[in-house]
């Protein structure tokens, strides 16, 4: 979790190579709370985000993430806590004069409005003349691979050519930050591919400092340069998209992000845990019980063919350069594990093998009754 | 360009092709058709033939002719301005705000249906300030409630046909304040569930008549039947006309509504119903 300031932080835009516009602005997510009712929407949510940098907020649904980003689009208010952008509370700056483009997750361009006009919306707000105007839209239209499509109607255009539409319309504005909520959820797969990395490309070009909102893994990793995993109003863990698969913070981002396994397990005196007849390291937060789960990643465990092993294979996916092994093991414990697919030939359904844990502390947490 | 061409000329007129029906069905059509047909023209055949053609060019000089269309025009004008300026903004809020008051506003706005019209203005007379009775403007106010129903329906269908908290936050977020959002997307947006309501409205002004007779103002259909008593043919002729002015306007309203929507992908305008046709897919 970081909680430095605007100064040292815009270092980090050194690694994503020169913003072409401006210097981008920094924007600070400070305790942010929110209550619905009886539902803590947010719960002290703290963000730092350096000029031009993506950070994505994952987390399942209800956890926040949405209500975090309309915050800072000005259209809910946090009960505690501030919005600063560039060091100034934008917090009682109405959400038309926050200079945020916005792309949402449903289409929202307006019907009435031919792309070009869906465009140049904002310029128009701002008093630039038509000339301009369409000069700017078509620009931006261009930029987005829509030139073509300038004078049609959104009901003429795809789901995937009105989000571009409504991608262009929301930087036309020149934004001092750039939204994102959800707005590849309500496209087809190969879609939304093309557009993840057309917004990334963009976003690195014009150096906008970013805010996206994402329930897809995926996306977040692919795309931000770093990823807010967010569970119940509170931020678990931001960090860059390597470091949370790796090394995750907390058993709720370990599980949320990528594959993981649960091995039952037994806490030792001085933070060791025994699972599958070893007994290695724990890592981070002890847990008051004895009995737990131990957390490895499907490459983390190791795997070997033996007569009278401690598990048996049961399925075998061809994943290209990694096939992944389904063991289940006694007490009706089932895990996954990558081998290398040339060494995967052996493991066919049906074999006998020995799965053991690595020699690497590892992540416990608190044993799942099922 | 030619893909580009039959996109353009697909998304203007969205192929909607019939299958072409059995005899027997196509037959039943034909018959259903006329039935109706005759239904409807035969007593318009009728009262043509009663009043003679002579009679049309009389009406226009009958006393009371003129003051009464005008009283009818001014009132439907006054009645549509005042019912669109409460009715659209409290529904934009409903809508944005208050979603959940939704059902409670639509039980209200069919009052106006169930309440007989002798029981409303008797009521109104009973209650109306004194500066208002006797005045035009009483009158549109008491309109005002009777379209409430078909202008909130109108508008309220509209608004379910567009994302309009996504829409309104969209323009918000570009600059634009409340004025300019309403002005330029949400008002463009409902343009023909506007119209739809002014028909109604319109409609429902022009042929009032229980309210307007009791309370004594000499309006259009009043006229109408004060002259039938003198002069039936000649207030056949006008019954006649004024049909034939109100379907006029209809016929306007609807092109132009249709127009627009074959411009943004709206569906066809109806009175009750604005459908939105759903956009494609990926």
């Amino acid at each position: 979790m970081t909680t430095n300031t605007a100064g040292n932080a815009a270092t980090t835009a050194d690694t994503i190579g020169q913003p072409e516009r401006g210097g981008g602005t920094s924007v600070l997510l400070c305790d942010l709370t929110r209550a619905f009712g009886a539902t803590r929407a947010l719960d002290g949510l703290s963000i730092d985000m350096a000029p031009g940098e993506l950070v994505a907020l994952l987390g399942p649904s209800g956890c926040g993430k949405t209500t975090a980003l309309r915050i800072v689009a000005g259209f809910e208010t946090a009960d505690t806590g501030s919005v600063l952008v560039d060091g100034k509370d934008i917090s009682s700056v109405p959400a038309a004069r926050r200079d945020m483009g916005m792309v949402f997750q449903s289409y929202s361009l307006f019907p009435n409005m031919s792309a070009l006009d869906n465009v140049g919306f904002g310029l128009r707000m701002r008093k630039i003349g038509a000339g301009e105007r369409r000069k700017q839209a078509g620009d931006l239209l261009d930029m987005v691979g829509l030139a073509p499509q300038a004078s049609q109607y959104p009901h003429q255009l795809s789901g995937g050519q009105q989000q571009r539409v409504a991608l262009a319309r929301a930087l036309a504005i020149e934004p001092r930050v750039l939204l994102l909520d959800e707005p590849l959820s309500a496209l087809d797969a190969k879609v939304r591919l093309q557009l993840r990395e057309q917004i990334r490309t963009l976003q690195q070009r014009l150096g906008t400092t970013t805010l996206f909102v994402t329930h897809d893994q995926e996306e977040a990793l692919s795309m931000a340069d770093r990823v807010g995993v967010m569970s119940n109003g509170r931020l678990e863990q931001i960090a860059a998209p390597d470091e949370l698969y790796t090394d995750p913070a907390t058993a709720f981002v370990a599980e949320f992000v990528g594959v993981m396994n649960r091995i039952p397990g037994e806490l030792q005196a001085g933070d060791q845990v025994t699972a599958l007849g070893s007994t290695i390291p724990v890592r981070g937060h002890r847990l008051g019980q004895s009995a737990v789960d131990v957390l490895v990643r499907p490459e983390g465990l190791r795997l070997e063919v033996v007569e009278n092993g401690n598990g048996i294979v049961t399925t075998r996916t061809f994943l290209g350069s990694v096939t992944r092994v389904g063991v289940q093991l006694s007490g009706d414990v089932a895990v996954q594990v990558d081998r290398p697919s040339a060494e995967a030939a052996a493991l066919a359904p049906g074999a006998s093998v020995a799965v053991s844990l690595p020699a690497q502390p590892v992540l416990v947490a608190a044993r799942r009754v099922s | 360009m030619a893909t580009l061409a039959e996109r353009a000329s697909e998304g203007i007129a969205p192929p909607r092709r019939r299958k072409a029906a059995p005899l027997g069905v196509s037959i039943w059509r034909w018959v259903v058709l006329l039935v109706t047909g005759a239904y409807f023209l035969i007593p318009l055949w009728a009262a043509l033939r009663f009043a003679g053609i002579g009679a049309f060019g009389s009406v226009v000089g009958e006393a009371g002719f003129t003051s009464s269309l005008a009283l009818s025009v001014r009132l439907a004008v006054i009645t549509t301005l005042l019912t669109i300026a409460l009715i659209l903004p409290t529904a934009v809020y409903v809508h944005l705000r208050l979603p959940k008051l939704r059902r409670l506003l639509e039980g209200i706005t069919i009052l106006p249906i169930v309440i007989p019209p002798v029981v409303l203005i008797v009521g109104v007379l009973a209650i109306a300030p004194g500066v208002l009775k006797g005045t035009s403007l009483l009158l549109a106010l008491v309109y005002v409630v009777l379209a409430m129903p078909f202008a909130y329906r109108a508008i309220d269908a509209g608004l379910r046909a567009l994302d309009l908290k996504t829409i309104v936050e969209a323009s918000n977020s570009l600059g634009a304040g409340w004025g300019s959002t309403l002005w330029r997307v949400i008002l463009p947006n409902l343009r023909t569930a506007l119209l739809s309501a002014t028909v109604l409205t319109v409609a429902l002004v022009l042929g009032e008549f229980t309210i307007a007779s009791l309370d004594l103002y000499q309006t259009f259909p009043v006229w109408i039947y004060v002259n039938s008593q003198t002069s039936g043919q000649v207030s056949v002729a006008a019954s006649l006309l004024a049909l034939f002015v109100t379907w006029v306007f209809l016929l306007v309203i609807t092109v132009l509504g249709s127009r627009q929507s074959r411009k943004t992908g709206g569906g066809e305008v109806t009175l009750f119903t604005v459908a939105r046709t759903e956009t494609r897919g990926n």
